[in-house]
């Protein structure tokens, strides 16, 4: 399972497929407050993405790998949670 | 584990690989079917996107080969033969086995990559080793031209210098603009997937195409992403990347000076009025290496927000270039020394590449263009020409111009090349393509006079692929235009569960009679009753319908069975070198779903037996004097309240003397009675059980198992099955099946002192009434006379284990006999008194009754008894 949902954070892990879109869009609609870990990521569904730059959740940390990075901070860094890198 | 998508994409991708194998058969008659090539493409295409979403290399690298052959043969550069048909026939075979194993066990079966890569291997050897490219890009030169490049200046400057240092290093630089199609994550599409694999990428911009929606209406499927980037990856590359989305896309040039914009905050820093004067000398002096190092220098000395920073930045980058281009640098510096914000600083640059070698190369037609030259220059001439409207002309003429104009280059006709230019230019600026085609024309008449010369002749059929592949495209754009898809795909067993429900309401309605009853013989009141009945009658007129619509529901035509027959027929025939043409009739026939489905494997069995025995081989039958080529007839229509599906060969016939002799080799019949067999009835022993006349156990059919499955099958859903032959002629296989299983009709008989049971209506022949004196005893059984024939006689009561009432008295008193017939043979069956006949919904046995023999099942009667449904055959 690429997302890992606790009650308080949204942990991405690997490649994020087109079906989990739907599960993580429900998630945070529950729980506004919870944080995103992008940090393990390899790739992300452009639909998980979408719903990502839809309800802008907290991010925790931004993806490690170099294409999401370099191509998908400008979109998330206004959501990065202060003090976090 | 499987999800929901994964059972859609099954049920779609079973639905899917149907198609295309229908459509390649038709296409293997018929090569040239546009409409059966786009289908199967499609289907093929759309598969391999579904599969996209899941896990399974395997498959989707097969699907992709299979894919690639038929954009191929879609172009015109490969004809389909029956080997190829073979080919892909026994890809589509592996992946649906795969998909049955999906189904079963949620994933791919081992070893499924090595079989995808032989299989892989196969299909790619076929290819023609340019096609992969050529085809390619010959179909998908029509991305169209982005017009509005506006945005280009709002993308973050640090992107717009990449991309402009990549230019200066002699890149073309392209803009696109990628608006996914709203249910694109469902064809399997992942627009950041492409652009990952895009590269170089200098820009990416992901915005929306409308405002987002609020949260809890965000539809996470559907695409509201627009993509718009700028890379230096050549066109065709790109063009090959989106190839699937290619009319999602638009893409222009962007000439360098179009990336640079100076902005920033003007007041500030340390005085640039040296660096200005200095900068102007050795920019006039042409000494870029130190104007370079004092920008690099004074760079570090600037915040980077101010004016001046994003000037000296775009200084830099320009200064890259290997020749940098001094009108830029002194526009640059001009931006420092005024301090002001310019969008854009940098003047236009006219980009003139072949220029340098028009002097070179001063040949005009010199020499007439190649076969394949002229091939592709008279598609592109028929292209122009098939267009009408204006504002399409100049679409397709930027495409074609850009195709010929590569074409001359790769040729190496930079003459013609500027007269190309020229033909393009005076196009645009008039608005007719006339200039353009008469160059065209031109050109291919030195074509086709310097074929005259060599006394090769062949141009013209060449030029057919293209203008047919042409006509193709212009009516494939059904994307965009695609109608909501009005069909519900329900599971069945939700049906069912209305079914029956509507089954029970039924039984309780017949209950509203009965009350009636009661309230006017209990209650004493008529009115009441009148009341009752009236509100019954209407019940009863509303479930009388519901009970229509939902067996309409249930109804399949007997295509979904035939659609299989085709490549069946095909198959077994090539094995066995016989021609045959099936000739499907009434496919259209409906049935309830049970039915049809249980008729697919019966009949599949009929055909391959017809084909083994039935049909002769080309030679023995035009011995015969019949046509080489034989015919099977499956044809279905509905009969009454049945539906009835005959198979019928022109083959030899089934031979009644060699069925009995076979007979009794086997020892299903004694000499005794193969002696008194009519024809009719020899043909008949097909039926019987472990009887196989083949000589030899094929690999089709005469495995052991006969004719006796198909009859237990249909026997099974209530049908019956029949042969007739007319030996050397042919042989008809009948069988009938009802419409529907749901509703039964059975009469209604008492027995064992007043117990109530259903017999089914299809076993009855009549009811009589026999004197007892007219009842024969043979020895312990007992038979009467109906009209000439002797019909056993048995007696119910006894037969259910029943003590039967005592009779003394005269035997002018009558029984109540009901003939039936149970396998083939009259039975008369004495019961107390006859009843009606009715329509009930039959429930089997189960539970600990599911073994209790002698009944099919009961039914609810309207006054709330059970009503025990005998199965004669085994009562009997």
């Amino acid at each position: 399972m690429p997302l890992r949902f606790s009650k308080t954070s949204v942990v991405f892990e690997e490649g994020c497929a087109v079906e989990e879109a739907l599960p993580l869009l429900e998630f945070l609609q529950v729980h506004p407050a919870a944080r995103v870990n992008l940090r393990a990521c390899t790739h992300m569904h452009t639909a998980i993405l979408q719903v990502l730059m839809a309800v802008r959740p907290k991010v925790a940390t931004l993806p490690g790998e170099d294409f999401l990075r370099h191509w998908l901070t400008p979109l998330l860094a206004p959501l990065l949670v202060k003090g976090a890198k | 584990m499987t999800s929901p998508l994964l059972e859609r994409f099954i049920s779609e991708a079973r639905d899917l690989l149907q198609g295309s194998a229908s459509g390649l058969l038709v296409l293997e008659k018929d090569p040239h079917d546009e409409a059966s090539i786009n289908e199967v493409f499609r289907s093929v295409h759309t598969l391999k996107g579904s599969v996209g979403l899941f896990d399974f290399p395997a498959f989707t690298k097969l699907v992709h080969a299979g894919e690639d052959i038929l954009s191929v043969v879609r172009a015109g550069q490969l004809v389909l033969s029956s080997e190829l048909v073979d080919l892909l026939l026994d890809a589509l075979d592996q992946v649906s086995s795969w998909i049955d194993h999906i189904d079963t066990h949620g994933g791919m079966p081992d070893g499924a990559d090595g079989v995808s890569r032989d299989l892989t291997l196969v299909l790619r050897a076929v290819l023609p080793s340019d096609a992969g490219d050529a085809g390619e890009a010959a179909m998908d030169s029509t991305a169209s031209e982005l017009k509005d490049l506006s945005w280009v200046g709002d993308l973050p400057e640090a992107e717009r210098i990449a991309a402009f240092v990549a230019a200066a290093g002699g890149s073309e630089i392209l803009a696109v603009d990628y608006t996914p199609a709203e249910d694109c994550f469902f064809s399997g599409e992942d627009p950041l997937m492409l652009f990952r694999q895009l590269s170089p990428l200098h820009a990416l911009d992901i915005g929306t195409t409308t405002a987002w929606p609020a949260a809890d209406a965000l539809d996470p499927y559907r695409c509201i992403l627009r993509f718009r980037v700028l890379t230096s990856a050549p066109r065709a590359e790109v063009e090959q990347l989106f190839r699937y989305v290619i009319e999602q896309i638009k893409m222009a040039v962007v000439a360098p000076h179009d990336l640079a914009s100076v902005s920033g905050d003007i007041n500030g820093g340390p005085v640039y009025e040296d660096f200005v004067d200095e900068a102007q000398r050795m920019a006039a002096s042409g000494d870029w290496v130190a104007l370079s190092r004092s920008v690099g220098a004074l760079l570090e000395l600037s915040a980077a927000p101010l004016l001046v920073a994003s000037a000296l930045r775009w200084l830099r980058a320009v200064l890259t270039a290997p020749q940098p281009n001094p009108d830029w640098v002194k526009a640059l510096i001009g931006c420092i020394a005024k301090a002001e914000p310019d969008l854009h600083p940098l003047p236009a640059v006219v980009i003139a590449r072949p220029q340098a070698e028009i002097a070179v190369a001063i040949m005009p037609m010199a020499a007439p263009p190649s076969a394949m030259v002229a091939r592709i220059l008279d598609g592109q001439r028929v292209m122009l020409e098939m267009v009408k409207a204006t504002d399409d002309v100049m679409g397709r003429l930027a495409s074609v111009e850009r195709t010929v104009a590569n074409l001359l280059e790769a040729e190496g006709r930079y003459a013609d090349l500027v007269l190309w230019a020229l033909a393009i230019t005076s196009a645009g600026t008039d608005g007719s393509v006339r200039p353009v085609t008469a160059l065209l024309e031109i050109w291919l008449e030195g074509r086709v006079q310097s074929v005259a010369e060599e006394g090769v002749a062949e141009p013209q059929p060449a030029a057919e692929p293209l203008d047919g592949y042409q006509r193709r495209r212009n009516d494939v754009p059904d994307h965009d235009a695609k109608p909501a898809n009005r069909i519900l795909k329900v599971e069945q067993a939700k049906v069912d569960t209305l079914m029956n429900l509507i089954g029970e309401l039924v039984v309780s309605k017949n209950s509203l009679p009965f009350l009636a009853k009661r309230a006017e013989e209990v209650h004493g009141s008529r009115q009441m009753a009148r009341e009752i009945k009236d509100i019954y009658a209407v019940i009863d007129r509303l479930a009388q319908e519901m009970q229509g619509s939902i067996m309409a529901v249930r109804m399949l035509p007997v295509s979904e069975v035939f659609e299989r027959f085709p490549r069946l027929v095909r198959d077994v025939s090539r094995k066995l070198g016989k021609h045959i043409a099936l000739v499907i009739e009434g496919e259209d026939t409906a049935a309830d779903k049970n039915i049809i489905e249980a008729l697919g494997d019966p009949l599949l069995h009929i055909i391959r037996n017809a084909i083994d025995h039935g049909i002769e081989q080309p030679e023995e039958r035009e011995a015969a004097g019949k046509p080489p080529e034989a015919t099977i007839l499956v044809k279905a229509f509905q009969d009454g309240d049945l539906v009835v599906i005959e198979v019928s060969d022109d083959g030899r016939g089934i031979d009644p003397e060699k069925i009995k002799a076979s007979a009794l080799a086997k020892g299903v019949i004694d000499a005794d009675r193969a002696a008194r067999l009519t024809d009719q009835e020899a043909v008949n022993l097909v039926f019987f059980p472990g009887f196989s006349t083949a000589e030899k156990v094929s690999d089709l059919s005469g495995r052991g198992v006969g004719m006796d499955v198909v009859v237990t099958a249909v026997e099974k859903a209530g049908g019956r099955v029949e042969v007739m032959s007319r030996p050397g002629q042919g042989a008809t296989v009948r069988l009938s099946l009802p419409l529907s299983m749901a509703v039964t009709r059975v009469m209604m008989v008492e027995a064992g002192g007043g117990m109530l049971f259903g017999i089914p209506m299809d076993h009855i022949v009549e009811t009589v009434r026999v004197r007892r004196e007219a009842v024969r005893r043979i020895k312990n059984a007992e038979a009467f006379v109906l009209r000439d024939t002797v019909v056993p006689l048995m007696r119910l009561d006894r037969l259910l284990g029943v003590a039967a009432p005592m009779w003394f008295g005269d035997g002018d008193e009558e029984d109540a006999v009901l003939v039936v017939r149970v396998a083939g043979n009259l039975v008369g069956l004495v019961v107390d008194h006859f009843r009606e006949g009715m329509d009930i919904i039959l429930k089997p046995m189960d539970g600990i009754l599911a073994a209790v023999r002698g009944y099919s099942g009961t039914a609810l009667l309207g006054d709330g008894r059970v009503l025990l449904v005998l199965n004669l055959k085994e009562v009997l």
